[in-house]
């Protein structure tokens, strides 16, 4: 349907094209009108999308309706939006309407349920695989993949054989009538016909054939591990991932593995593996539990073999002794074969799960036999040297290491974990692979025992601020204050904080939770939460007066409540009882349709990227139309000069800044209708008040003469306008667009060429700042040094900050409207303070040294002193 | 009703993920929760016993929330019925308050407030 009507509307934007110097054109006040339209679709569509990113913090109970009906909402403005600029400037951007059109039908297609790769879906690199793929590359590639690209862990290099292999591979060979028939006769009651069905089924398997498709995939992945490991023989762990493996049901060890195993025998391997899966005691075990022979998804994990000294297993809870604050590892010589399937006698460390992990109980082994792998594929068993048998496997930093990881990959899947890990002959720790542990309650834990231990702890906040992300953790509070106090944060430490902060992202791996005093659960900071599923609670505006560095807390996420204390019983009550919500169905669709919508990549308008073709997302979609139509507006406004005049005034100010304002609505005072000048004083808008406050506070515009050293002034007569000759035109025109909530400033000052758009309302959903720079004259380090010190003044207000040379781009949103106007004052003072700058940043104490004038200058206003999370240098 | 006993609470939504995840958070709230994802199969278990409190969705795949909510109204007037919908009408919302529907709460729904509804049926059951 959608296809239809986009091509109806190329057809007329091309005709419209055609006529365009034939018909009299949009009067301008029709074409505000549009932009306005734009305006509003815009912000709801960036509405919509946080508040879909606002679901997957748990807090919330949705279905998948609502993702259905969300979607469409967004759909609809997007397409408005793309409308509405094509009618702004005819049939210029008629591309967009089908870079939409692809994007939408790929999140089309994944709402229907199929999957969209973009690389084939036959053999998928680890570093390819996204979270949520569960079903199509299984449990254990998938919770490896997260390991790798979420958590940033150590795992082998390799990649999945999916699940839509294993479908091509069933059809190509016949098998899905065949398995039905063959199950047809199954008798639980006669286990030798049972035995004769299993292995004609097994040898079926074994004598099928690949579709070429999918072995031209499996060699395009080996060859791209070929590249990055020159020179090696590529031997693989070949192991079975089939959906819901390792979640409810455990099939845990009943499909086999192969390790070794050389490229030549790799597919035959896999063969063996999906064989494996119709072995007698597994078919016995699925038919009792209610499966159906079709049901079942095989997919394998080919994994590069580790070089393994010591190997071994970790359960993040010791099931056995019922001790809530223990964890159990388990370590042999060699590879771990023998340890996860019990022939070897292993050496047992128990270790507190609270950091710094202290060793309690060791068990040492007499360690007589390992298993190594053979040169030519394969593997071998050998005697321990004797002096090595009764020595541990394990150093005290090792095993803590161990379990920092182990804990790390526990918080983040929310269950206990039973991990498999290996150590190489270079001293490295490698994950190999990681699954639910199944415990029951134990029989002390029920409700009434956690309400027990709770009652022992205070209440220090209670429903005090917005759930994030929910989750339960206790450790020591670490109070931020400052870039040091960030960079110091002791692994562990549940992280309190005066604002939410993009920065706080650096962190994110290493600390259990967070708290803060003033911020929004849809900023990036909350996103990026989301992704590493930290606890997090923000707004409680009292977090950081109530808690101290080093106090012990609860942090109950879930409730929305921090005790005094640690309770471990509560932890884990939560880790053995609650539902994970993120693995639910409508949770990871969610995400996967987020991953279409909201990342945004055209952050740059001056990038060459920045056209329709470069729109990989709905959000740069939404991005593009708005500064397109924005650069529209002001192209009519310089060549309809005379239309243009009954809103468009000349500000005169202290400063001269040339710039020219149009009104788009209640953005300048009425009253002044028939003025063409205008002064501050006549402002309404509150973003371009706020700019204008910080342009012009005393001590931030500096008229006194510089001292120009030669090597800047000669390299300032050399550098030309290039680098922002978009920008030439408007040398002497500088241009607002206003509305009493909206500002976007193109301001050209001397070399520096700044946009800011912002829009500041009662609604803090609503806000954002975008604040662009890019600067002109003096040499490239120069322009660099002065790149970052607008980054790390940015950043220090809690902007997020992108870099590129000497482009820097600020962004920040969803703040309450007084914040926002304190931001955007900010970026008033730092394009006035930055004017003069480039041709002092001699040195990169330079950097610091202006970092600190600035926020001094800034403090002595009073603007920013209390309200931002790092207030001083 | 004897304050010692636990609340019951029915919950009836064709969306398997909301009695997921609800089912979970009231127990954990102390209480005693069945969850449907079939309305025949609610209305089976209707006449087996009574609730304090029913929450139901209005608007599911082949069935009408607004019979349920009518059944159990009949049945067992003292019942709480509380509605969660994501498309709640004026007509719906009007027609729901008629029958005698406790409260309204639209999906998507923080767990927080639902439980909150909650508590203030329950209080409404223990005062009468």
């Amino acid at each position: 349907m959608l296809h239809r009507l986009i091509r109806f509307i190329q057809d007329i934007t091309g005709y419209m094209q055609q006529r365009r110097s034939l018909e009299p054109e949009y009067p301008f006040s029709k074409l505000f009108k549009k932009f306005q339209n734009i305006l509003a679709s815009n912000n709801e569509a960036l509405e919509l999308i946080a508040d879909m990113g606002d679901k997957l913090g748990g807090d919330y109970v949705f279905d998948k309706q609502y993702i259905l009906s969300t979607y469409e909402q967004l759909k609809n403005h997007v397409f408005r939006l793309v409308l509405d600029l094509n009618t702004l400037s005819p049939g210029k951007y008629v591309r967009l309407f089908e870079v939409f059109e692809d994007i939408n039908d790929t999140i089309q297609q994944e709402l229907s349920g199929k999957w969209v790769l973009p690389q084939g879906d036959f053999a998928i690199l680890y570093p390819a695989l996204s979270q949520d793929m569960y079903e199509l590359v299984g449990s254990k590639n998938a919770n490896l993949a997260d390991i790798r690209n979420i958590l940033d862990l150590p795992t082998p290099d390799g990649f999945a054989i999916t699940t839509s292999a294993f479908r091509a591979y069933l059809e190509r060979n016949g098998l899905c009538d065949y398995l039905v028939q063959a199950m047809s006769l199954w008798d639980p009651d006669d286990e030798k016909a049972c035995e004769e069905i299993a292995s004609e089924i097994q040898a079926h398997f074994l004598s099928g054939s690949f579709p070429p498709e999918m072995t031209r995939q499996v060699e395009t992945a080996v060859d791209a591990l070929q590249r990055s490991n020159p020179g090696k023989m590529l031997c693989f762990a070949v192991r079975s991932s089939a959906w819901g493996e390792d979640s409810i049901h455990s099939f845990a060890g009943q499909y086999q593995s192969f390790l070794n195993v050389p490229v030549h025998q790799l597919l035959d391997s896999y063969r063996k593996v999906l064989a494996s899966a119709y072995a007698p005691g597994v078919l016995a075990y699925r038919h009792e539990k209610g499966f159906q022979v079709q049901e079942l998804a095989m997919s394998a994990g080919c994994q590069l073999m580790v070089n393994a000294a010591v190997s071994g297993v970790i359960y993040t809870l010791d099931a056995l002794s019922g001790e809530t604050d223990t964890l159990l590892i388990t370590a042999a010589w060699g590879l771990g074969a023998p340890v996860v399937d019990g022939s070897v006698l292993t050496d047992r460390f128990k270790v507190s799960r609270t950091p710094p992990h202290a060793i309690g109980n060791v068990a040492l082994a007499q360690k007589s036999t390992m298993m190594l792998p053979e040169a030519a594929g394969g593997t071998k068993t050998v005697p321990v040297p004797d002096s090595r048998q009764h020595e541990p496997c394990l150093t005290q930093d090792q095993v803590q290491k161990l379990a920092e990881m182990a804990l790390l990959i526990e918080r983040y899947f929310k269950r206990p974990q039973d991990i498999e890990w290996a150590i190489d002959t270079e001293g490295k720790i490698v994950i190999l692979q990681a699954r639910p542990l199944h415990i029951r309650t134990q029989p002390g834990c029920t409700a009434d025992h956690v309400a027990k231990a709770m009652s022992d702890h205070a209440i220090l906040l209670n429903n005090q601020g917005i759930v994030v992300q929910r989750g339960v953790v206790a450790g020591k509070v670490f109070v931020v204050r400052n870039e040091d106090d960030l960079l110091n944060t002791p692994t562990g430490a549940i992280l309190v904080a005066r604002h939410t902060s993009p920065r706080l992202a650096r962190v994110m791996r290493r600390i259990q939770g967070i708290l803060t005093d003033v911020g929004s659960p849809m900023g990036h900071m909350a996103t990026i939460a989301r992704e590493f599923r930290v606890p997090t609670i923000v707004n409680t505006t009292v977090a950081t007066r109530i808690l101290k560095t080093g106090d012990s807390i609860t942090l109950d996420a879930s409730q929305n409540i921090v005790y005094s204390g640690l309770i471990p019983e509560l932890c884990y009550d939560e880790i053995t009882s609650e539902d994970v919500f993120e693995e639910s169905y409508e949770y990871r669709l969610l995400r996967r349709i987020l991953r279409n919508v909201s990342p945004l990549n055209l952050i740059d308008p001056h990038d060459q990227n920045f056209r329709p073709s470069g729109c990989q997302t709905v959000h740069d979609i939404i991005r593009f139309v708005h500064e397109k139509a924005v650069q529209q507006l002001i192209h009519l406004g310089d060549t309809r000069t005379a239309q243009a005049d009954a809103t468009s005034k000349r500000l005169k100010c202290a400063i001269p800044l040339g710039l020219t304002v149009i009104d788009i609505g209640g953005g300048i005072q009425a009253g002044n209708a028939m003025a063409r000048d205008i002064g501050p004083e006549d402002i309404a808008s509150t973003p371009m008040k706020a700019f204008l406050e910080g342009l012009t506070a005393p001590g931030m515009w500096s008229t006194e003469p510089m001292s120009v050293d030669f090597g800047s002034f000669m390299s300032s007569l050399t550098r030309t306008f290039s680098a922002a000759s978009e920008s030439a035109r408007y040398t002497n025109r500088n241009l607002a667009v206003v509305s009493a909530e909206y500002l976007d400033l193109n301001l050209r000052l001397g070399y520096h060429f700044n946009i800011i758009d912002a829009y500041v309302s009662d609604k803090p959903n609503d806000n954002y700042a975008y604040f662009r720079f890019l600067g002109g004259v003096t040499d490239v380090t120069r322009r660099s040094r002065r790149a970052r010190f607008i980054g790390e003044v940015l950043e220090r207000f809690n902007f997020r900050v992108d870099i590129r040379g000497d482009l820097v781009v600020g962004r920040i949103k969803k703040l309450d409207r007084d914040i926002m106007i304190e931001k955007i004052t900010i970026i008033g003072c730092l394009v006035a303070y930055t004017r003069q700058l480039d041709v002092q940043m001699n040195s990169d104490d330079d950097i610091h040294q202006h970092v600190s004038d600035f926020f001094k200058g800034v403090c002595v206003h009073d603007i920013g002193s209390e309200n931002n999370g790092f207030n001083t240098g | 009703m004897t304050s010692d006993q636990k609340t019951t609470v029915l919950i009836l939504d064709d969306e398997p993920i909301v009695c997921k995840r609800l089912k979970p958070a009231l127990e954990k709230s102390g209480y005693e929760v069945e969850s449907f994802t079939r309305s025949r199969e609610a209305m089976h278990r209707l006449t087996e016993r009574q609730f304090d409190i029913a929450i139901t969705d209005l608007k599911m795949d082949g069935m009408d929330g607004m019979a349920f909510l009518t059944e159990v109204k009949k049945r067992y007037p003292e019942t709480e019925v509380i509605v969660i919908t994501g498309f709640a009408t004026m007509e719906t919302a009007k027609e729901s308050y008629q029958k005698g529907v406790f409260d309204f709460v639209a999906k998507p729904f923080k767990l927080g407030e639902i439980l909150e509804v909650v508590k203030k049926a329950e209080a409404k059951r223990r005062s009468a």
